[in-house]
């Protein structure tokens, strides 16, 4: 496979991205001056449509398409950058905002002109302060060289970007959670339909696209839509930004063609594995993906072959276990995190991920029956798909495709408890009752 | 020291206005507006929850609905220095429970606790987004990467020295141990046309006699009163503050 040269991270640890002159040296806001001076919003709509850009927040969906589903009725329509990156193992938004805040910015601006937007947001997670700080005073900047506000690059049009900062809440990362928040309500999600496209920040036709996804955009109009689509494998091309931790010995962001398999990831990228050491399992898209094994580290990374391989790509954020991991303690950790940021609105995902905490810390503390490692996998089924937004369904793959795999890791917390007992044959009875 | 509320309201008016005119709708102004009280005040006072609901157009109960949905909002003061430690899975596998532990040792607290000396609240967070910098945790919301269990004993004594290179946090008020909880110290507020009236639904708790002599004697009378603070001690008392015929809240079909 060619290389490629990263085009978001070029620059970060070499230059003084945060400042917009440094940044225009590097051809900064050229791509935003032509897309206003020189582009119908039309046009920027195309390159976007025919670069196959998908979305970079964890579902994929192609950033084209969703810009298309926008009714032409006249409504005032806002684009909302998502920058309230909070998937467990991502940390690829915090560096694109804290090092490169202008790239955000143009890409921002180039995809509001691009829908005609009448006002642009970015949301920013509340404990990215220093980031939020950073962002503030880029945006200062950039107003002042007339690339946000009034006739932007000395056009005809007029857009203003507003910073929004969360408070701590990942439900606010999915797109209704967020719209709410920045509507000054709890972030809670909302049911859909309508979607945000048609019914979304003020009721108002409305956009929410990740920051990786709208910091390509300016990159695809200077190279042209061919050079995305090029990268990579036909459905699922370009370059991604993967974030990769856990037991890697270079742990960070490494912007990557999709396609590349995660062997050369975790070997090559990230250093490889500390001596003497297997990996045990991979998660390669963040907290809510399903754990791929040794067997699978030659699958691409790509959203399409990592999906046929049972789990999802997700935001690109790798975290690699090897074989000193407890999956029992892995898979508690993970559960807690859920059930601390489930909104609560819904009975599955409330009360599933809340007593799905409550059997793995059980097991856990070697108090556990060995009906509720059975238990936990049927709880999971009861909670994905039934859930009203996509926090219940991510609760549930990394513990079923750990039980699976490592089952008797999950029933070592269950051997202190003999199997008769009310509560375990009622269980049982439950259990086999729903199968 | 009181804060001087009005003082502190007058004084960033312009700001205020800034952020309010920023959107389209002035709701949205909730979470910047609770910021920056938080930020001057150290926590979300009963003032600036109503001056906030005001501004923003809604009720102060769901100013508070959206204040607790959020985790960095605080309803009682916090420590100085606000140690929030990543648990998440990243840095779990990176040592995290190590450094956890010491800092409940060294601290004498557990999670979403504060120190007597009001100087350090602690808690456990979950990811921070800088998992290629684990074991990591937040400082007053700045950053601290690769921790170590030497770092935080270092840490801590900076911080008790006085001698830390992140400010401290506004501080108006002795916080309590717990961080969470009921809003402190709002237990003299009264919410507004229910002062002095018994809640038959929890007056003196569960089993308790006047308690359930005064719901019985508001379910007769067709009354039902919202909130009011205290127990009280015997019937009589009960009797005294019942409202008057004619000052009666009725909601019917609550009971």
């Amino acid at each position: 496979m060619p290389t490629y040269e990263p085009v978001l991270t070029k620059g970060i640890g070499e230059l003084d991205l945060t400042d917009i002159g440094v940044y225009r040296k590097q051809g900064g806001y050229e791509q935003l001056r032509r897309a206003v001076r020189e582009m119908e919003p039309d046009g920027v709509v195309d390159a976007v449509m025919k670069s196959n850009l998908r979305g970079r927040g964890g579902a994929g969906f192609p950033t084209g398409r969703k810009w298309s589903f926008l009714p032409k009725d006249g409504r005032p329509r806002y684009l909302v950058c998502n920058c309230d990156e909070a998937e467990p193992g991502t940390f690829k938004d915090r560096m694109l905002l804290e090092f490169t805040p202008h790239q955000i910015i143009e890409g921002i601006m180039a995809s509001a002109y691009a829908i005609r937007a009448a006002r642009a947001f970015i949301y920013i997670r509340g404990e990215m302060l220093e980031g939020y700080g950073i962002f503030t005073r880029a945006l200062a900047q950039a107003r002042a060289a007339g690339m946000v506000g009034e006739k932007i690059c000395g056009g005809e049009w007029s857009c203003e970007l507003v910073v929004h900062r969360g408070a701590g809440a990942y439900i606010c990362g999915e797109e209704t959670g967020l719209l709410n928040s920045l509507e000054g309500k709890r972030g809670e999600p909302r049911l859909k339909p309508p979607f945000p496209a048609n019914a979304g920040l003020y009721d108002m036709p409305t956009v929410v696209n990740n920051v990786e996804t709208l910091a390509f955009v300016p990159h695809i109009l200077a190279r042209g839509a061919e050079w995305f689509a090029s990268i990579g494998p036909v459905k699922s091309p370009g370059l991604k930004i993967v974030s990769i931790s856990g037991h890697v010995r270079k742990p960070g962001n490494y912007e990557v063609p999709l396609g590349v398999t995660i062997r050369e990831l975790i070997f090559e990228h990230a250093g490889g594995l500390f001596d003497g050491r297997k990996v045990k399992a991979v998660q390669p898209g963040g907290g809510s993906s399903a754990c791929l094994f040794e067997e699978h580290l030659d699958v691409a990374y790509d959203f399409d072959s990592i999906a046929a391989a049972g789990s999802m790509l997700g935001s690109g954020a790798m975290v690699v276990m090897d074989d000193t991991t407890d999956m029992l303690e892995a898979a508690f950790v993970l559960q807690r995190f859920y059930a601390h940021e489930s909104c609560g609105q819904c009975t599955p995902c409330r009360e599933g991920t809340h007593w799905s905490e409550a059997m793995l810390e059980r097991l856990l503390e070697g108090h556990g029956r060995k009906i509720d490692v059975d238990l936990l996998t049927t709880v999971g089924d009861k909670i994905a798909g039934h859930s009203l937004c996509a926090l219940g369904d991510a609760s549930v793959p990394f513990l079923q495709s750990a039980i699976k795999r490592f089952p008797e890791e999950f029933l070592r917390g269950a051997e202190r408890i003999p199997e008769v007992s009310l509560l375990g044959t009622t269980a049982a009875k439950l259990a086999a009752a729903t199968r | 020291m009181a804060l001087d509320f009005e003082a502190l309201r007058a004084r960033l008016q312009p700001e205020i206005d800034r952020i309010v005119a920023q959107y389209p709708q002035r709701r949205s102004a909730l979470l910047p507006l609770v910021h920056l009280f938080q930020e001057q005040i150290g926590f979300a006072t009963p003032e600036a929850v109503d001056f906030v609901a005001r501004t923003c157009g809604v009720t102060p109960a769901q100013c508070e609905s959206v204040i607790t949905f959020y985790t960095l909002f605080y309803r009682r003061p916090i420590g100085k220095y606000n140690l929030q430690v990543c648990r998440n899975l990243s840095c779990t596998l990176r040592g995290a429970k190590e450094i956890m532990e010491r800092f409940r040792e060294r601290l004498g607290i557990g999670h979403l606790e504060t120190t007597d000396d009001g100087l350090f609240s602690y808690e456990e967070v979950e990811c921070l987004a800088a998992c290629d910098r684990a074991p990591c945790m937040q400082v007053n919301l700045r950053f601290v990467y690769d921790l170590t269990p030497e770092m935080v004993d270092e840490m801590i004594e900076a911080m008790r020295a006085g001698a830390y290179g992140v400010e401290p946090l506004a501080q108006t008020e002795q916080p309590p141990r717990e961080v969470r909880g009921p809003a402190w110290p709002r237990a003299a507020r009264k919410s507004a046309g229910a002062v002095g009236v018994p809640n038959p639904n929890n007056a003196g708790g569960v089993g308790d006699e006047p308690g359930r002599m005064a719901a019985e004697r508001f379910r007769e009378e067709g009354v039902l009163a919202v909130s009011a603070p205290g127990r009280f001690a015997d019937a009589e008392t009960v009797d005294a503050m019942l409202p008057a015929p004619h000052d009666q809240t009725v909601m019917e079909g609550n009971y």
